[in-house]
């Protein structure tokens, strides 16, 4: 999202081949080494732990019993919005649901937004990506203008406009739109790192031995650019997790599914913003917090990837 | 003669684009579902009025002819009547525009003069606890939630501390009086202030990590080592030699970016009330205005791409060694 993507496109992009470092499976350990030393990615993965509990614990809520339903429970004893107190950790909301209960169920459509949309994006952006590099020519022109159209266009306003004319849209919809607005970045990384491969005498010789396009596109080319993919998609799910949130603050999300943004909206619409921060507080954070997880992941990750960086580290 | 045809190249791109999406957009309304003419005349006007709307946008005719009608409509200027203002959808959001180019552009260059200024302060001391501390704040910036932050801005200088007024982009009272123009530009710049404060703060964290990185390769550079040779002072280095070819990938990402800032613009003027092109749009699609939706988008389509262009030509006029 925003420029730090870009930041990636020009080194990727313009700069480094670093193609023979990678051979992911066989260098896990070693990268795993590296990576955990890294204090951002270490600070990163625990905070996503923290949220993964915190999904996964969602599966439970149920058994608290009904007043606890982060979209139906209401506590009887409670008419309006509640501060925090020993039956309800961060309070409740205007008709006195359960916040801390909430939270815990946005966090795990946050997790199932961003994944599954990162995913989609990653799918589309790698062979777009493949195909354009190996093919060359007016193939490659003609995806590559076309992921250049695609990258100036603001994925909030479509999605907008898209909900304007179809209604409400559900949760796995807002996900695929997502995920087709934003593949572009990812295809041109890819695209680049594809052109440094073609040449490759490993490359060169599938081909002697008879192997086809296809062939040497899914077996030889993508284990080396797949990590490459890991790694833009931690950016891909921090950018889609705040394109679904803001979606869901203006009113368009998915009504049927408590999201973060959503939380906020209520807030908002509710007139409560100036008079409960109990309640204004941790969605927002939460957000925040997640995103940047993802970004400080993403970041570790990239020093792993990228040798150059990890020695002007420890200078 | 290179860089203009680079740039006519871009601008006959920028223009298919903009038909592209133009085309995308008349098919979405017709296809999606519901009937589209209800989705064009506002239902609250008399059938003869209704007859006329038709008529003129030819919704009673084939698909192709429609699809003439309504290109030769746009390039003509009408964009058809707003259900809720009752009026050209043009005069709508031409009245609106002044208002998001002031902020946006605002916005963005003090976002990218400031991020680029200590993203080149940040790399030069790599490593110091300055660097450290900028690059910390810029990931925390770079990853907020726009909403949530304008919100958290308007709750705590707003409404706690009061330093601020709460939306809007006048106040009306010193309006009515008749004020010096003084009066009224302060009045202007106090309203914007909160929301000009929440999109810098949004935007500075992505443009001095972009920043800091590409000064970062720049250093590196042999010709950095021969300015160095040379015995030049390392504020020469650091401004003359380095900053400006650093500066050069940034000034591209303004560009690509602004598909980002787009969405966060919209998002802040609706916080702050602030009455633009964004909080139009979104008040539209909440309120089946199609006709004032589908302009909103037009015209924000419109500033992304000529916002392209103007980067495009800045880019071309900065890199001497550009040829295409």
């Amino acid at each position: 999202m925003r420029g730090l993507i870009l930041e990636f496109i020009i080194k990727y992009g313009y700069h480094v081949n670093m193609s023979h470092n990678f051979g992911f499976i066989n260098r896990f350990s070693s990268s795993w080494k590296i990576f955990i030393q890294n204090p951002l990615g270490k600070a990163g993965l625990s905070i996503l732990a923290l949220f993964a509990l915190m999904a996964f614990a969602s599966f439970w809520v149920h058994l608290l019993g009904p007043m606890y339903d982060p979209m139906t429970g209401v506590d009887p004893a409670v008419s309006h919005s509640v501060g925090p107190n020993t039956s309800h950790w961060l309070g409740t909301d205007f008709i006195g649901r359960d916040i801390f209960c909430q939270l815990m169920e946005g966090a795990k459509i946050a997790f199932i937004v961003g994944l599954a949309s990162a995913f989609i994006s990653i799918v589309i952006g790698t062979v777009v990506g493949m195909v354009s590099g190996y093919a060359g020519g007016i193939v490659d022109m003609l995806l590559m203008r076309m992921a250049d159209m695609v990258m100036v266009l603001p994925s909030l306003v479509i999605l907008l406009i898209i909900a304007a004319l179809f209604g409400q849209l559900n949760i796995w919809m807002i996900v695929f739109l997502i995920a087709i607005l934003r593949w572009p970045a990812v295809a041109r990384v890819i695209r680049s790192q594809t052109l440094s491969l073609k040449h490759r005498p490993f490359i060169e010789a599938s081909r002697v031995a008879g192997a086809s396009n296809m062939r040497i596109i899914f077996k030889h080319i993508m284990p080396n650019v797949l990590p490459l993919a890991f790694l833009y998609m931690t950016f891909r799910v921090t950018s889609a997790i705040l394109v679904e949130a803001s979606l869901s603050f203006l009113g368009f999300g998915d009504p049927g599914q408590i999201s973060w943004g959503m939380m906020l909206q209520w807030v908002w619409s509710s007139g409560h913003m100036f008079q409960a921060p109990y309640w204004l507080l941790p969605p927002g954070i939460c957000i925040s917090l997640l995103t940047l997880s993802f970004y400080m992941v993403g970041r570790a990750m990239d020093e792993v990837l990228d040798p150059r960086l990890r020695k002007e580290g420890k200078e | 003669m290179n860089r203009i045809v680079f740039i006519s190249k871009k601008a006959v791109e920028l223009f298919i684009l903009f038909f592209l999406i133009l085309t995308v957009l008349f098919f979405l309304f017709r296809l999606a579902p519901g009937d589209p003419v209800t989705r064009m005349v506002d239902p609250m006007l008399t059938p003869e009025d209704a007859a006329h709307i038709i008529e003129q946008m030819g919704l009673d005719k084939p698909l192709i002819t429609q699809y003439v009608i309504y290109v030769k409509n746009f390039f003509t200027g009408n964009l058809g009547f707003s259900f809720h203002y009752g009026e050209p959808v043009v005069q709508v959001i031409m009245a609106r525009l002044p208002c998001t180019l002031l902020l946006f552009t605002t916005s963005t260059l003090l976002a990218a003069l400031a991020g680029v200024f200590l993203g080149k302060i940040s790399a030069w001391k790599k490593g110091s606890r300055l660097d450290g501390v900028l690059s910390i704040s810029a990931l925390v910036c770079h990853t907020l939630f726009v909403p949530w932050f304008a919100l958290m801005m308007l709750w705590i200088l707003g409404f706690k501390v009061g330093w601020f007024p709460l939306g809007g982009i006048i106040s009306p009272e010193l309006w009515i009086e008749e004020s010096s123009f003084l009066v009224k530009t302060l009045d202007v710049l106090h309203h914007m202030l909160l929301p000009l404060l929440t999109l810098f703060i949004i935007h500075v964290g992505s443009y001095l990590l972009l920043m800091r990185s590409s000064m970062l390769s720049v250093l590196k550079e042999d010709y950095i080592l021969t300015a160095r040779a040379k015995g030049l002072t390392d504020r020469v280095i650091r401004n003359r030699h380095a900053a400006k070819n650093a500066a050069l990938p940034v000034v591209t990402s303004v560009g690509l970016s602004l598909a980002f800032s787009i969405n966060g613009g919209a998002l802040t003027e609706q916080i702050f009330t602030w009455p633009g092109i964004g909080r139009e749009l979104i008040f539209a699609v909440s309120n089946n205005d199609y006709p004032l939706a589908q302009g909103c988008f037009l015209l924000i389509a419109a500033v992304v791409l000529s916002a392209n262009l103007i980067v495009d030509l800045l880019y071309a006029w900065l890199d001497p060694r550009i040829h295409y």
